[in-house]
């Protein structure tokens, strides 16, 4: 997940994003959060435009999601779909 | 829409006004050939220019142009590109000639493909701080004074609330100006006929705004530029013609250039020295002659025969060839005399062939233009100009025919047309259409058919700025060239061809009858006068004759009357009687003298 800097929006995205992780994926998934303001290379290298992003890198065909995952349920389906 | 417009102009000009106050408005050269005059110096310094436009219409050249041009020329930049990938926009940039790769190697040029994957959703809120965040890696890396985010419509078609997308690009607009940076934006506009949000926004944000057109008219593509509005700056305000050449974008300032022609040199001789005195010396150095004519006239042929004479003496001569190719053309005037091998063999004479349709007015424009500031001809010859109208109509060749006149003229270049005329009063098809005003020289070439054959007539329908003859003369084209007769004024009008020559050997005929009518009067006078002074001598003598005659008949009577005295005295005449008639006589001689004297 790519965030920018200590806003509430990335506050919001990582707790949802935390919250997914323990209830729905525990043990299966793997969090990493950048700081695009801290690493512009690897934004760079991932063409991060707009913050936060969310990288879904297994399956090898990555997916994003963008935007601060206000809609928890939305961003289930996007995942269950995605991980069939 | 038009108060909408003013309105969002009006409200951001006091800030700009302010600004311009502390500062003088700084601008960055877009190093774009023509697009810096129109812009009178180049985009403003650090802030954020738009360019609208159709797809296709080049904006992402001139985006692309204004990093690579500024990368040459000490001012890095960045793409961003939404819409293509950079191997693309690198091959893209090859086909005009330019080595993007070796400019990122170097580090002066980063491009970055933006391309927002169509499986990406989208979920609540976000901000734009990745974007900034790479762009402000890269701009620390490269020093970037220059970016270019092209396509930026598709970043904004993913915001689902304008008012979040206006703070975000204002966020963006506002960061780059205070890193230094000066921004284009491209963006293709809405479908629709009012403008989307997006744009309306842009439009307010963005301190200048470029419009690119592109339209078909006559099945020939016309690019077109425009700019809408400068913040802080005056600008050329119509809408310019452009095209994308070898080697990138060239805009045609046309009216930023005055009519700035220079006065005529000395006269250029013909070639064909008839001509030359019919023209009063020869074409005027530097001005615009035109040649009219039918089919078959030899417009083509009296040009030639300009061209073979200059380049013989020296000068250069590029020659526009909108009908033949080079080696066709060279090849049919060697039948007519005319050999223009040398000429072009030794590089005097240059050739531009293609047809007219093949590009636009501004391309044929920019591809002449660019040859004659290479190869500084000394004349031009476009032949023929009726030819334009193929590159879109009659107005695209009026604008090319005008361009072209004004820049031959403004750099002293003579320059010869030939118009093909379908009639024989519509010469002034093209020449009428306001480029009569930039023609010196009119020469019309006619067909005079009368029975049984057709004969070419010459005439100069106007030489500005010299005298010349008015009279038309009966030219011959051989396979030595072009011979003009001599002009034919005689009664019957004007005859040609076998006519003429019947007519002048009646005329010969007629002249020797008269010759020898008056002759014969002259000798009949002289006879006459002649046989004037024998008669009178003749008279003469009768009437010395005649005089003699009567003094020796008076002489006669005179000695009759002494002979009648004598024989009276003889006889004895009474000598009183001889007294009385003395007497007698005496005082009526008196009294006659009397009266003679009181009279």
């Amino acid at each position: 997940m790519f965030i920018s800097g200590n806003t509430t929006q990335s506050h919001r995205s990582i707790a949802v994003l935390r919250q997914i992780c323990e209830e729905e994926l525990k043990g299966v998934c793997k969090l990493n959060i950048i700081n695009v303001t801290e690493r512009p290379e690897l934004a760079e290298q991932e063409r991060i435009l707009a913050t936060p992003t969310l990288v879904k890198e297994t399956p090898p065909h990555s997916q994003r999601i963008i935007g601060d995952l206000s809609n928890k349920e939305k961003i289930l389906k996007w995942i269950n779909i995605n991980s069939k | 829409m038009e108060a909408n417009r003013t309105k969002r102009r009006s409200k951001p000009s006091p800030a700009g006004a302010e600004r311009r106050k502390v500062k003088p408005l700084q601008k960055v050269r877009t190093h774009i050939q023509g697009l810096d005059e129109i812009l009178e110096g180049g985009l403003p310094a650090r802030r954020t220019a738009l360019i609208v436009g159709a797809s296709g219409t080049g904006k992402s050249v001139l985006g692309l142009e204004f990093l690579y041009r500024g990368a040459l020329n000490g001012e890095p930049g960045i793409f961003i590109g939404f819409e293509e990938s950079a191997e693309a926009i690198r091959k893209n940039a090859a086909t005009l000639g330019w080595d993007l790769a070796s400019l990122e190697r170097k580090n002066k040029l980063f491009l970055m493909e933006a391309r927002v994957s169509p499986d990406t959703v989208i979920s609540g809120k976000f901000s734009l701080k990745g974007l900034l965040a790479i762009i402000d890696g890269k701009r620390k890396e490269l020093r970037a004074k220059r970016i270019v985010i092209d396509a930026i419509e598709v970043l904004l078609r993913l915001f689902d609330d304008p008012g979040r997308m206006r703070s975000e690009l204002h966020t963006l607009n506002d960061w780059l100006g205070e890193q230094g940076m000066t921004a284009i934006l491209t963006v293709k506009p809405g479908r629709g006929a009012s403008p989307s949000i997006y744009e309306e926004f842009l439009d307010s944000m963005a301190d200048s705004v470029i419009a690119l057109d592109q339209r078909v008219t006559n099945r020939v593509t016309t690019r077109s530029l425009r700019v809408v509005k400068c913040r802080g700056s005056s600008y050329g305000r119509n809408e310019y013609p452009f095209v994308i050449t070898e080697d990138g974008i060239v805009v045609v300032p046309i009216t930023t250039v005055g009519l700035m022609h220079k006065p005529f040199g000395k006269k250029v001789s013909t070639g064909n020295s008839r001509l030359d005195s019919i023209l009063g010396g020869g074409y005027p150095r530097g001005s615009c002659v035109l040649f009219v004519g039918e089919q078959g006239t030899g417009k083509t042929l009296f040009v030639s025969i300009f061209v073979e004479s200059v380049c013989s003496r020296g000068e250069k001569v590029l020659y526009v060839s909108f009908e033949e190719s080079e080696e066709m053309m060279i090849h049919n005037l060697l039948s007519a005399g005319v050999d223009l091998r040398p000429a072009r063999n030794s590089g005097r004479l240059e050739f531009i062939t293609a047809y007219p349709e093949s590009m636009g007015p501004e391309e044929h424009l920019i591809k002449m233009l660019n040859r004659i500031d290479a190869f500084h001809p000394d004349h031009v010859v476009v032949d023929a100009i009726s030819a334009c109208e193929r590159m879109g109509g009659r107005q695209a060749a009026f604008d090319y025919l005008m361009r072209a006149i004004n820049a031959c003229k403004a750099r002293g270049i003579t320059i010869l047309l030939t118009n093909q005329s379908r009639g024989r009063k519509d010469f002034t098809e093209i020449s009428g259409n306001g480029i009569s005003s930039l023609v010196d020289t009119v020469i019309r070439l006619e067909y005079v058919r009368l029975v049984g054959e057709t004969n070419r007539i010459l005439e100069v329908m106007k030489t500005r700025g010299s005298a010349h003859s008015t009279q038309k003369h009966e030219y011959v084209i051989s396979d030595t060239g072009i011979d003009i007769l001599d002009v034919y004024a005689g009664e019957g009008g004007l005859l040609t061809g076998t006519a003429r020559l019947e007519q002048e050997v009646k005329e010969a005929i007629k002249a020797r009858q008269r010759e020898m009518e008056i002759k014969m009067k002259e000798r009949e006078i002289k006879h006459l006068k002649a046989e004037l002074e024998t008669e009178s001598a003749r008279l003469r003598e009768a009437v010395q004759t005649a005089e003699l005659e009567l003094a020796k008949l008076r002489l006669e009577q005179e000695l009759e009357e002494q002979l009648q005295h004598i024989r009276k005295k003889i006889r004895g005449m009474n000598l009183n009687s001889i007294k009385d008639t003395l007497r007698k006589r005496n005082p009526e001689r008196r009294r006659k003298g009397r009266k003679g004297a009181t009279k």
